[in-house]
């Protein structure tokens, strides 16, 4: 494999899904939602925090999480309990809808956007092995993915460590469970994203189709979101490192998939 | 070369049994209705598709065994221009060419340069392809065609799409290229102008078989039968028109619009009639083969098919 040809593809889709907006608007809109937004309001609004429906959610989470959370919780009044379980523990799921999300997006463009605006033939027609056409094009879906997750951890451990640190007495993030889930959990997701799309975009002709039917990637996100909420499980180091083995496992077989459907011969055929 | 190239479809024959060979400089046209098997041709002579059967070379390279090579080798016009219409006509360019080597910036940017101004538009090489014409964005599809300096050139339906005056640019552009580069060209298209102005040779093929290969021409003369030729005279007489029948080779005569039709046994009659006429005291005004058009001459024959 050739990387200057890798990153000459990687390179010529980034500028084209820089220039879409249709990307570009959910690719800054949901993490600012979800990274600025929501825990500046749970912050803010401490009262919220100790209603009837959050009494519920304190009892299903807070006898799961480890003795030394629950050593250092005991003390704080219910109201901080919560704001710690919801800042630390309810929105770290919504971290793997980001790379999720951006990947998915960015690869129905580069994928299935590719062959709506009729342009692979040129490409195909060029110079490139499969493996480095492939490759550019997962590559530009997961650098972006990943820059977007880790700008946004980052962004959120500052939003809620400035927002919260004067009241709890220590900062919040980051933390094990947190760092594991970035840099272990989030770019196998986003993996996994991408290979869900490369297979679906062979099946469809268009970049809202391929979209659409990859935005379903996001329920097992969300069974872990109310897995949590219920207490089945909760999100520590030790479980998220399991995920991400069962989600690499997942990836490579995707990408096995992917790989066989990713000819070009099976592309033309399909484009038109 | 292609030799005996075939290509099926889920039990469909797109290409049935082809075998044909362009020579160096040569423009070879493909020539066929809609579905005839010139794009599924183009793209198995590209490496894009392995054909099913048979076998072909681009330069002495295999399309089956040396694809990227041949990928390398070749420039392509395809079917639809495929430019990324939300890059600039420039960025188009470079990015095709350096996917095909062309890796030394300052040659790179001359060529782009070269190429730009000779298709008119470098003063919108800053423009998205997006904002172009039909007719611009098949001449910056052309120019991404050439940015590598290919030997060969394969041109899918070129002006197809195009309004006449776009359809006449393109045509002039790829007369004036192929005396100024001097490449190969494999010309697919179902416009018989196209093929009448561009092509030293056509193959017409229909339902992927090969139906007939020969020059413009050779068509057209084929397609007539008879070598007829029309001769006008400043007046036509009845000893001009007996000094006609006299002349060997020729077996009719008739007489149309104050000029003499001769249908000859051949072509290499002519001077014989000619002599014949001007010795019985005839005025010549003008000797005109009559042949049918190639439009006549290609429905005859997709017609006979």
């Amino acid at each position: 494999m050739r990387w200057s040809k890798v990153l000459l593809v990687f390179r010529k889709d980034l500028s084209e899904v820089s220039r879409n907006w249709e990307v570009m608007a959910p690719m800054i809109l949901v993490p600012v939602i979800l990274i600025v937004i929501i825990p500046v309001m749970v912050t803010l609004v401490p009262d919220s925090m100790s209603g009837s429906g959050n009494a519920n959610l304190m009892d299903t989470i807070f006898p799961n999480l480890p003795e030394a959370v629950r050593d250092t919780l005991s003390p704080l009044p219910e109201g901080l309990q919560m704001t710690y379980i919801m800042l630390v523990y309810f929105f770290a799921p919504f971290f793997l809808v980001i790379p999720l999300m951006v990947s998915s997006v960015i690869s129905s463009d580069s994928f299935a956007g590719e062959k709506e605006r009729k342009t692979i033939e040129a490409l195909l027609a060029a110079p490139f092995t499969d493996g480095e056409l492939l490759m550019g094009k997962v590559l530009v879906s997961f650098a972006p993915a990943m820059g977007v997750t880790l700008l946004g951890f980052t962004l959120y451990t500052a939003v809620v460590d400035a927002l919260t640190v004067g009241r709890f007495g220590f900062l919040l993030l980051p933390n094990l469970t947190w760092l594991v889930m970035i840099l272990f959990l989030a770019p196998a997701v986003s993996l996994l994203g991408i290979g869900a799309t490369v297979i679906i975009s062979s099946r469809v002709k268009g970049f809202r189709e391929a979209q659409q039917l990859s935005a379903l990637m996001v329920v097992p996100v969300l069974a872990l979101l109310f897995g949590q909420a219920a207490g089945f499980i909760i999100m520590g180091p030790g479980t998220l490192l399991a995920l991400t083995v069962l989600v690499l496992v997942a990836d490579a077989a995707l990408f096995g998939v992917g790989v066989s459907v990713f000819n070009r011969e099976r592309i033309l055929s399909q484009s038109h | 070369m292609a030799e005996d190239l075939t290509k099926r479809f889920s039990g469909l024959t797109a290409v049935d049994r082809l075998s044909f060979e362009v020579e160096q400089g040569e423009i070879f046209g493909l020539l066929g209705p809609n579905g005839a098997g010139k794009t599924t041709t183009i793209r198995i002579l590209a490496s894009l598709i392995q054909p099913s059967e048979g076998e072909a070379y681009v330069g002495g390279l295999s399309v089956r065994d040396d694809a990227l090579r041949v990928r390398e080798t070749i420039g392509i016009l395809t079917e639809s221009p495929s430019l990324y219409e939300r890059l600039s006509a420039r960025e188009n360019l470079e990015f095709f060419a350096k996917a095909y080597g062309v890796d030394e910036p300052q040659t790179r940017g001359a060529r782009i340069r070269e190429l730009m101004e000779f298709f008119d538009l470098w003063d919108r090489r800053g423009d998205r392809a997006g904002t172009f014409s039909k007719g611009m964005k098949q001449k910056l599809a052309l120019a991404r065609a050439l940015v590598h300096q290919p030997g060969i050139l394969y041109l899918d339906e070129p002006t197809s799409g195009l309004d006449p005056k776009s359809a006449k640019d393109i045509r002039d552009l790829m007369e004036r290229l192929s005396q100024r580069e001097g490449q190969t060209i494999l010309l697919s298209t179902h416009r018989l102008e196209d093929a009448e102005r561009l092509c030293d040779r056509v193959m017409i093929i229909n339902r992927g078989a090969a139906v007939s290969v020969a020059s413009p021409r050779e068509l057209r003369q084929r397609a007539t039968g008879a070598h007829v030729v029309n001769v006008g005279l400043r007046e036509v007489t009845e000893t001009l028109r007996e000094a006609a029948e006299a002349a060997e080779g020729v077996k009719a005569i008739e007489v149309k619009d104050g000029a003499l039709s001769v249908t000859l046994a051949s072509e290499g009659y002519t001077p014989i009639l000619v002599r014949g006429l001007v010795e019985a005291g005839g005025s010549i005004m003008h000797v005109v083969p009559q042949e049918v058009s190639l439009e006549e001459a290609y429905l005859k024959v997709i017609g006979g098919e």
